[in-house]
């Protein structure tokens, strides 16, 4: 095919290269400069896509983002992406469109067959079909509808492609770059503001390329290439094309997604798509309008465009989408259409005016008729003949249709804001309160004529950034005319006896409106969920407001009285991927390292998220069968001799100053106010309502000089509740907080033989007996040859225990000479599996009993919320409630049949009550097995549990094991009088 | 002589790569030592400062270099930072020592990994992960904030018209680099 329907001349296009690319594997050729739609047209393909619901033949109905119908699958392979409007395509080279929504071919679509059944088919018919039986909607209805209904098709695979997201900032963010947005840039760029100016085209100057006005005494086109070219000029300006201003947020916050690679065969790795933050002071909404069309029979045949689509695709693309086209308008603005039709030799049979007037322009040997309207067409897959209401045929290939234009005030109305109606333009302009720093200017703003458009560009931003202090240029408008703008408010044909569509990406017919009416569903809301008007891709940018004039006449209301649905983001489709951005896979979120991560790796570590950290879980050894059995090994080791832990990803806060003890007392239930310098103590903090919030162990090192340690998950937050309580709670107290989390490589190292390894790396002038740095101790010391390290002497596994911290850039060595150092002691890296099992052999509490529901009481720690001081939380944890005698306390659990194992969140059940919530009697925490007693062990929280010891009842859990009977016992399993950690 | 040796290694040491007109490095031996100001002391504190390093902390946001080649951040009223090359981990000790007990200080040297970025289009790569405006009349040379990228809480100083110091925890060091390094090749 050689672009027959190319005009000779004129166009933005590059007739000296051709582009080769397919169209449901038809070879054809376009130009640099062309969109995929005006490409398929240059071709004479103007079949190039089946409607959703009936398989209606469809063609191109607009040349913009508004566009319903011509919605194509885009590309191969995983890159494939469905639902891509051809309006917005870029052509470029090898360049594979496929067309959707059909079986067989696209000429020939087996399930056409719907649209016989259309009068079976009407709005609501999916609802009212398909109730009964019940369960038959979700496994056989809806799977059968959907195949034969809807859109294009997902590739199934990973998208290849890479997405970025970015940040930008300016005073002025001028969206659209029309007439008005041109001009508002120019304005605010002359004065020296930091200028963004985004549009959603390849090519800036909106409506000035598509139609034949002129600006400063030359072609709007040229004008809009040379405000163009001294923006770029401008330092402070930034011109973002191929860039869609889709959302308005909160504080000037603009969402926009760039296409930065959409218009190449390849992206060359680079992000296809950004989606930018802008961070606006100001904004200038110059987003343009939107022509609608008129509802009237089987107009939505192709060959049947909007007026200014026809007009943009002779003027910008040098294509013609007929030869001999008619013009169907209630407006002044179809007669432009007429006018450049013809001036580019296309034959147009008649303007055919629902207004009874006088043209507006005088269009010499084009037949004028009056007061008409078009009834119904011709033409199964290309309009062939157009019958009027005076009952005369016209033979056509073309139907260019013009409804009137519409603001586009989509994003006025993301924060809320209504649009308003005005009865001279026949729309909606924006309304109400406007987002905060927006303001709106051209057509946008209802300034739908040139000289208007340019005038109100310039003076808006002038404004806008007048406000922000700058001095506005001097430069005077560009000037221009006003074109003829008058219109009537019409809005489909009542002669029509055949469906008319108003929706055509949905398949919305001015009978399903009617309907809706008769069914009662008359709010505007209700409308669009009942017919799915204005759902689509599309968000009904041309049916919305056809369709709402003829609810408002069904009511007998107004239009704005009937209102609009509301407008929300995006503007336009942003794709999944974009939203994502890099977030995907293991870049999903950051992650955290322990110093000795590397060491671990090579050691045969599997590893454990905690938050962000990745922690070793267990070190599996060759031969080992399974995780329990490296965990066995590790508890055993370590019970036996030594195990070394990297806890490095517990929190450690700094904390300093005249006052830091005075604040720990406060912000700790126990007390903190002995703490003596060289000892460890530890600490339960409370939330304000008495619920256990957080533990850790304080650690004094000098008289001003504490650090804190926290739990894992909940180091920030701690730290952030710390920075609360200096800063608002008591701004008086001389206190400093610092991380110090990632400072200090920390591994715990438990057992017998911890003293003696220690003794080994510990500098020698440290004295670590017993006697001279007792459990509970701890000391800045230095460590192999004087590297500066911190000791503590605390346990979490019962054993002789110490903690030791060198500068985390020592970490990785630390490890290795620590390992070294037991090897005479067969000493065992640990992970968090066999802390675990060694903690609730224990019984100490962890998140699992720190779970946000439980009290110091419930912990049996009660007696630690001292009353003698004010602390955060202990008033409220004394509320009655709390503290009641039978409230669940922590105990151990075993198995009274030790062969069985115990699951976390079993719930307790007296024996001989029936399993019921009302016999709760309290649930299971934390399991582990056991490798020092040999069976499985659990803590637990029951229902007076202190008092119970000996008791047996039942663990029940329906959903797993059923229940199995559990002796209540000490939470302490191992060493309860603690004689190994003080050894 | 102990029985056993400790050796040094930072997360990113030694990390020195070039893309087209940037170049991404983790400055040797950067050293960081926390700097609280006592509550009623803060004169005292900056008198000290001063005194020690030929210049007060300035204004929150701010940096100075001291004539000694550090810089001095304020982060907030009373908080602040002195970053200096160090190579022994005894910063802390060095800068308590010359401030004579007139400030809190506390060793942030390995809580944090440094990346500097230079080159003529550092900012274009900075926009794709951070929040902040970085524009000359937003963020001058010795500008300092902090801010989060990628999830990632970062201290960022402009240390020269093309070139920013971005500091960030040093546990995510690598994950941290990967979100410049891909900010950069997106970029490029």
């Amino acid at each position: 095919m050689t672009q027959q329907y190319r005009i000779k001349g004129g166009g933005q296009i590059d007739r000296s290269t051709d582009i080769a690319f397919t169209f449901n594997g038809k070879a054809m050729k376009g130009h640099p400069g062309d969109t995929l739609a005006s490409a398929l047209l240059a071709n004479g393909q103007r079949l190039v896509g089946r409607s959703f619901k009936y398989h209606r033949p469809r063609g191109i109905l607009t040349a913009g983002s508004e566009e319903p119908n011509a919605l194509v699958q885009l590309r191969s392979g995983a890159h494939q992406e469905p639902n891509t409007r051809a309006t917005t395509v870029e052509l470029f080279e090898g360049l594979a469109a496929t067309s959707q929504n059909h079986r067989g071919s696209l000429e020939f679509d087996l399930m056409a067959a719907t649209d016989l059944l259309s009068p079976f088919l009407a709005a609501g018919f999916y609802y009212k079909t398909f109730m009964w039986p019940r369960a038959f909607w979700e496994k056989l209805y809806e799977p059968v509808i959907r195949a034969s209904a809807g859109l294009g098709r997902l590739s199934m695979q990973e998208d290849p492609d890479r997405y970025d997201k970015g940040f930008v900032h300016c005073d002025l963010l001028v969206i659209g770059a029309g007439p008005a947005g041109l001009a508002a840039a120019l304005a605010a760029g002359r004065a020296g503001a930091r200028v963004i100016l985004a549009d959603e085209d390849f090519t800036p100057g909106g409506r000035l390329n598509a139609e034949t006005l002129s600006i400063d005494d030359m072609p709007g086109a040229d004008w809009a290439t040379q405000a163009v070219a001294q923006l770029t000029a401008m330092d402070n300006v930034r011109l973002m094309i191929r860039s869609t201003v889709y959302g308005a947020y909160d504080h000037g916050v603009y969402g926009l997604l760039e296409r930065c690679t959409d218009h190449l065969p390849d992206p060359g790795g680079k992000p296809r798509q950004i989606l930018w933050r802008v961070y606006s002071r100001r904004a200038v909404l110059a987003a343009g309008s939107t022509e609608r069309p008129i509802a009237f029979g089987n107009n939505d045949r192709p060959g049947i465009m909007l007026a200014g689509a026809m007009r943009t695709y002779v003027n910008r693309f040098a294509v013609a989408p007929g030869q001999r086209i008619a013009v169907f308008t209630n407006n002044d603005d179809g007669w432009r259409t007429a006018a450049d039709l013809s001036a580019a030799g296309i034959d147009v049979p008649a303007v055919i005016d629902s207004r009874d007037a006088l043209p507006p322009i005088d269009l010499p040997g084009i037949r004028h008729v009056r007061g008409a309207g078009v009834v119904d067409t011709v033409g199964r897959k290309g309009v062939r003949s157009i019958t009027l209401t005076d009952g005369q045929m016209i033979p056509v290939d073309g139907l260019a249709v013009s409804g009137g234009w519409n603001p586009n005030v989509h994003l006025t109305c993301h924060q809320r804001g209504r649009p308003a109606w005005r009865d001279d333009i026949n729309a909606f302009v924006p309304g109400g309160t406007l987002p905060p720093g927006m303001a709106v200017a051209g057509a946008a703003n209802g300034a739908l004529t040139l000289a208007a458009a340019l005038a109100e560009g310039r003076a808006t931003a002038n404004a806008q950034i007048k406000e922000l202090g700058f001095k506005p240029s001097r430069a005077a408008a560009p000037r221009a005319e006003d074109e003829p703008r008058e219109s009537a408010p019409f809005w489909y044909v009542r002669e029509s006896t055949k469906r008319a569509w108003l929706d055509q990406q949905n398949d919305v017919t001015v009978k399903d409106v009617k309907l809706s009416y008769q069914e009662g569903f008359r709010a505007v809301e209700h409308l669009k969920r009942y017919t799915t008007l204005g759902m689509a891709t599309d968000q009904g940018k041309t049916a919305n407001i056809p369709a709402l004039a003829i609810m408002a006449e069904c009511t007998g209301k107004t239009i704005p009285e009937t209102g609009t649905t509301i407008f929300r983001p995006p503007y336009t489709p942003v794709p999944m991927g974009a939203l994502a951005g890099r977030a995907r896979g293991r870049d999903f979120r950051p992650f955290r390292l322990t110093p000795s991560h590397d060491w671990a790796k090579a050691n045969g570590a599997t590893f454990v998220e905690a938050g962000n950290w990745l922690r070793a879980q267990w070190y599996a050894r060759p031969g080992e069968q399974g995780w329990r059995d490296s965990v066995d090994r590790e508890v055993l080791m370590t019970r036996k001799s030594v195990g070394i832990c990297d806890v490095t990803t517990l929190g450690k806060i700094d904390i300093q100053g005249r006052d830091a003890g005075a604040f720990l007392n406060k912000v700790y239930c126990n007390g903190f106010a002995t703490l003596a310098v060289g000892k460890v103590r530890y600490g339960l903090m409370l939330r304000e309502d008495g619920i256990a919030y957080d533990d850790g162990t304080t650690a004094r090192l000098a008289d001003n000089h504490y650090v804190m340690t926290t739990t894992t998950a909940n180091a920030v937050l701690v730290f952030r509740r710390l920075e609360f309580a200096r800063q608002c709670l008591w701004p008086d107290m001389d206190v400093h907080l610092i991380s110090t989390t990632d400072g200090w490589a920390q591994f715990a190292v438990a057992g017998p033989n911890a003293r003696a390894l220690l003794r080994k790396v510990v500098d020698s002038d440290h004295d670590i007996s017993n006697a001279a740095f007792p459990f509970m101790g701890c000391a800045e010391i230095t460590v192999c040859g004087g590297t500066p390290a911190r000791l503590f002497r605390i346990s979490f596994s019962g054993e002789l225990a110490f903690e030791i911290a060198v500068p985390a850039r020592f970490g990785h060595s630390m490890m290795d000479v620590l390992m070294e150092a037991g090897r005479e002691f067969d000493a065992v890296p640990y992970g968090t599996e066999a802390l675990g099992v060694m903690r609730i052999e224990k019984g100490h509490a962890a998140g699992n009993e720190l779970n946000g529901q439980t009290t110091a009481h419930n912990l049996g720690m009660g007696r630690m919320v001292s009353q003698k001081k004010d602390c955060i939380g202990n008033v409220l944890s004394q509320r009655p409630e709390m503290i009641r005698d039978d409230a669940v306390k922590l105990v151990g659990l075993r198995p009274v049949n030790r062969a069985d194992k115990l699951i976390a969140g079993s719930h307790f059940i007296n024996r001989g009550d029936d399993a019921t919530m009302d016999n709760d009697q309290g649930w299971m925490t934390s399991v582990a097995y056991s490798p020092s007693l040999g069976h499985s062990i659990g803590l637990g929280f029951v229902k007076s549990g202190d008092t119970r010891q000996g008791e047996i009842i039942r663990a029940v859990n329906p959903l797993k094991t059923g229940e199995i009977e559990v002796e209540i016992v000490s939470a302490h399993f191992i060493d309860p009088e603690g004689e190994r950690l003080r050894a | 002589m102990p029985d056993f040796t400790l050796t040094s290694a930072p997360p990113l040491a030694g990390y020195d790569k070039s893309f087209a007109d940037l170049r991404l490095t983790s400055p040797a031996d950067l050293a960081l030592v926390s700097l609280a100001l006592p509550l009623g002391g803060e004169d005292a504190a900056q008198k000290a400062i001063k005194s020690a390093y030929g210049a007060a902390l300035p204004v929150p946001g701010k940096s100075v270099s001291a004539k000694d080649g550090a810089r001095l951040v304020r982060l907030g009223l009373d908080a602040g930072m002195v970053i200096f090359t160090h190579a022994t981990p005894d910063a802390e000790r060095v800068v308590a020592a010359r401030l004579g007990g007139a400030v809190y200080t506390t060793d942030q040297t390995d809580v944090w990994t440094g990346l500097e970025l230079s080159g003529p289009t550092a900012r274009a790569a900075l926009e794709r992960i951070c929040p902040l405006d970085l524009h000359d009349s937003a963020f001058a040379v010795n500008d300092a904030a902090r801010t989060a990228m990628e999830h990632l809480g970062v201290l960022i100083i402009r240390t020269g018209q093309d070139s920013f110091l971005l500091l960030s925890a040093s546990s995510s060091a690598g994950s941290f680099l990967h979100a410049v390094e891909t900010s950069i090749e997106n970029t490029i």
